[in-house]
C-alpha cells in the first residue's frame, strides 16, 4: 500500500472511532452545536450552545434524541456539562500528551447543521486569550470552523481529543479550549455535582 | 494508537520545532512584533517592510530572551532585511536544497515571545521574474498556507524541517508570497556584507520584441522573445561591450531575457563588476560578446 492509501484508511479508523462519542446539542434556538459523550450519559458542550432558555435536546450517532439537563458550567471557559438519560455508553478519550505546534489536527462537528463533518490543518499556536474573568489557555488551529463545530472536539492524529472547539473566542480563527481546561472543568464538576463512578 | 497518520503528526510537529528553533521575534515597528530567521549565530534575516526603525531594534529569541540587534542592511526590491544581533547566541537555520508543487509545507512564525505559530499548505506555484513595489523578485513561491499577522519575515518550512523560504505580505495587494531560501541566502549575505544590494548597470533602451523561428533554430533553443537594442548610452558599459543598436538581446550570462522583468532581475547583486558573456542575434545569427556589468549610480 502506498503512503496516501495508509493515510486515507488510517483517518477512516479515526472517524469511525470518534463518530460514536459525538453529539448534536440543541437548545430549540436556530441551529445546532456539537457535543463530546463523557461516559455514563455525561455530554461535553460549550455553555454558549445551551444559554437559551429552551430545553436542552441532546441526539445521539444513533439518531436517539433525549431531553438534557445541566449539570455543571463554567462561563469563565464557556464550558457546560450536560446529562442524558443514558447509561454507560462510549466515552471520547482526552487526550494527556502536551500539544505540539505544526502536529495534525482534525475538528469533528456539524458546521451549518451538517451533520459529522470532518475538518483537517495543524495545531496553530498554544496560547491564551483575554477573556471577560481574566486569562483563558486556548488552542489555535488553522482548520475551518463554522457555527455547529461549537462544543465539538479538536482531535489528534491518534483521534484523542485535545481539545473543544469554541468559536465564540475566535474571531477569524479556530479556537479550542484545550483537554487540560475540560479535564479541570470535569474534575470539579465530579466534586460538586456527579455522583462516583464516572469519568 | 500508532498509524502512519500519527507518524506524519509526530514528523510535521518535529519539523516545526526544527525550522522553530531558528525562528525569532522581530521587534522593530510600533504595532505587533513580525518574525524573522536566524541565517548564522549573530545575523537575522527578515522581512524588510517590517523594519520600521533603525533605533531600538531587538529580537526575542525562542527561549524568550532579548537581544538587541542593529540593521545591517536592507533591500527593499525583495523585502529582504537583515540584523546584526549584538551577540552571536542565534540557531542558524538550514535552507532547503529546492522545492516542488504539491510538496507539504508549515508556514511559521513567532509573532510574541509566548511561542511558535504554523499553518499548514503545500507549495501551490512557482514564479518570477515579478516587479514588486520597490523593485523586482527574480523568483518565488506561492503556497495555500495561512498568513498569520506577524508571519512576514518567517520561515516557510518543508517537512524535514528545513527553510524553503521567507514568507511576506509585504508586497501589498493582501498577497503572501515566499521568496525562495537559495535567493533570500544570497541577498543576505550579500546585504551583511555591503549593507545593500548592487544594481547592475548596462546603459541600453530597448524594447522587447519577437524572435523569428528561424532565428530561435540559430540560438540553438525556443526563446520567443528578447529585447530589441534602441540606443546604447555613451561611456557605458554596453558601449564598451561593443552592443549596438538594432541587436537584439538574448541572453546574459546564460540566462535567457525574454522581457524587461527578467532583465532587471538578472543585473541584481553578484553580477556587478563581473566580465559575463552576453548573447546577442544580430542580423539573425547569434554571436557573443563579453561586457563587463557596471553599477547603477
Amino acid at each position: 500500500m502506498n503512503l496516501p492509501v495508509m493515510l486515507d484508511s488510517a483517518l477512516d479508523e479515526l472517524y469511525a472511532r470518534i463518530r460514536p462519542v459525538l453529539a448534536v446539542v440543541r437548545d430549540g434556538r436556530r441551529g445546532a452545536g456539537a457535543g463530546i459523550l463523557a461516559g455514563n450519559g455525561l455530554v461535553l458542550t460549550n455553555l454558549h450552545v445551551v444559554r437559551g432558555r429552551h430545553p436542552v435536546e441532546v441526539t445521539l450517532d444513533d439518531d436517539r434524541t433525549y431531553p438534557a439537563k445541566l449539570v455543571a458550567s463554567d462561563k469563565r471557559v464557556d464550558l457546560a456539562l450536560l446529562e442524558i438519560p443514558v447509561d454507560g455508553g462510549a466515552a471520547a478519550v482526552l487526550s494527556k500528551d502536551s500539544p505540539r505546534t505544526g502536529e495534525l489536527v482534525y475538528a469533528f462537528g456539524h458546521p451549518w447543521g451538517q451533520r459529522n463533518v470532518l475538518t483537517g490543518g495543524v495545531l496553530s499556536a498554544v496560547t491564551s486569550v483575554h477573556g471577560q474573568d481574566g486569562e483563558v489557555p486556548i488552542l489555535r488551529a488553522d482548520v475551518q470552523l463554522a457555527p455547529g463545530n461549537s462544543g465539538g472536539p479538536l482531535l489528534n492524529a491518534a483521534g484523542e481529543v485535545l481539545g473543544l472547539n469554541a468559536m465564540i473566542f475566535g474571531g477569524d480563527q479556530s479556537v479550542a479550549i484545550p483537554a487540560g481546561v475540560v479535564r479541570e472543568f470535569l474534575e470539579a464538576a465530579r466534586r460538586e455535582h456527579v455522583p462516583e463512578g464516572v469519568l | 494508537m500508532s498509524n502512519v497518520l500519527v507518524d506524519l503528526s509526530n514528523s510535521m510537529a518535529a519539523a516545526a520545532e526544527k525550522a522553530g528553533a531558528s525562528t525569532v521575534t522581530v521587534n522593530a515597528r510600533r504595532r505587533m512584533p513580525a518574525s524573522g530567521i536566524a541565517f548564522a549565530a549573530d545575523l537575522v534575516l527578515t522581512a524588510d517592510h517590517t523594519v520600521e526603525r533603525e533605533d531600538g531594534i531587538s529580537v526575542f529569541l525562542p527561549d524568550k530572551t532579548e537581544v538587541n540587534a542593529s540593521l545591517a542592511g536592507r533591500d527593499p526590491g525583495s523585502d529582504l532585511a537583515v540584523l546584526r544581533l549584538e551577540k552571536s547566541v542565534a540557531a542558524p537555520a538550514a535552507p532547503a536544497a529546492g522545492v516542488r508543487i504539491g510538496q507539504l509545507v508549515l508556514a511559521l512564525g513567532r509573532p510574541s515571545p509566548d511561542g511558535l505559530e504554523a499553518s499548514l499548505g503545500v507549495i501551490s506555484a512557482l514564479g518570477g521574474p515579478v516587479r514588486t513595489p520597490r523593485g523586482s523578485l527574480e523568483r518565488y513561491i506561492r503556497t495555500d498556507t495561512t498568513p498569520y499577522p506577524g508571519f512576514s519575515g518567517g520561515p516557510l518550512a518543508d517537512a524535514e524541517g528545513r527553510v524553503a523560504g521567507i514568507n511576506t505580505s509585504g508586497f501589498g495587494r493582501g498577497v503572501a508570497l515566499t521568496i525562495p531560501a537559495d535567493l533570500a541566502w544570497k541577498v543576505a549575505q550579500q546585504l551583511a556584507e555591503h549593507g545593500s544590494i548592487q544594481h547592475g548597470y548596462l546603459g541600453v533602451r530597448s524594447e522587447a520584441v519577437e524572435i523569428a523561428a528561424a532565428a530561435q533554430k540559430a540560438l540553438k533553443r525556443e526563446q520567443a522573445s528578447g529585447l530589441l537594442v534602441i540606443s546604447v548610452e555613451k561611456d557605458s558599459p554596453a558601449e564598451a561591450g561593443e552592443l549596438m543598436v538594432g541587436d537584439i538581446l538574448a541572453a546574459i550570462d546564460g540566462v535567457p531575457v525574454p522581457d524587461h522583468d527578467t532583465l532587471f532581475a538578472r543585473l541584481a547583486g553578484d553580477i556587478v563588476g563581473k566580465s559575463v558573456p552576453v548573447e546577442v542575434l544580430r542580423g539573425g545569427q547569434p554571436k557573443t560578446l563579453k561586457i563587463k556589468i557596471g553599477a547603477r549610480q
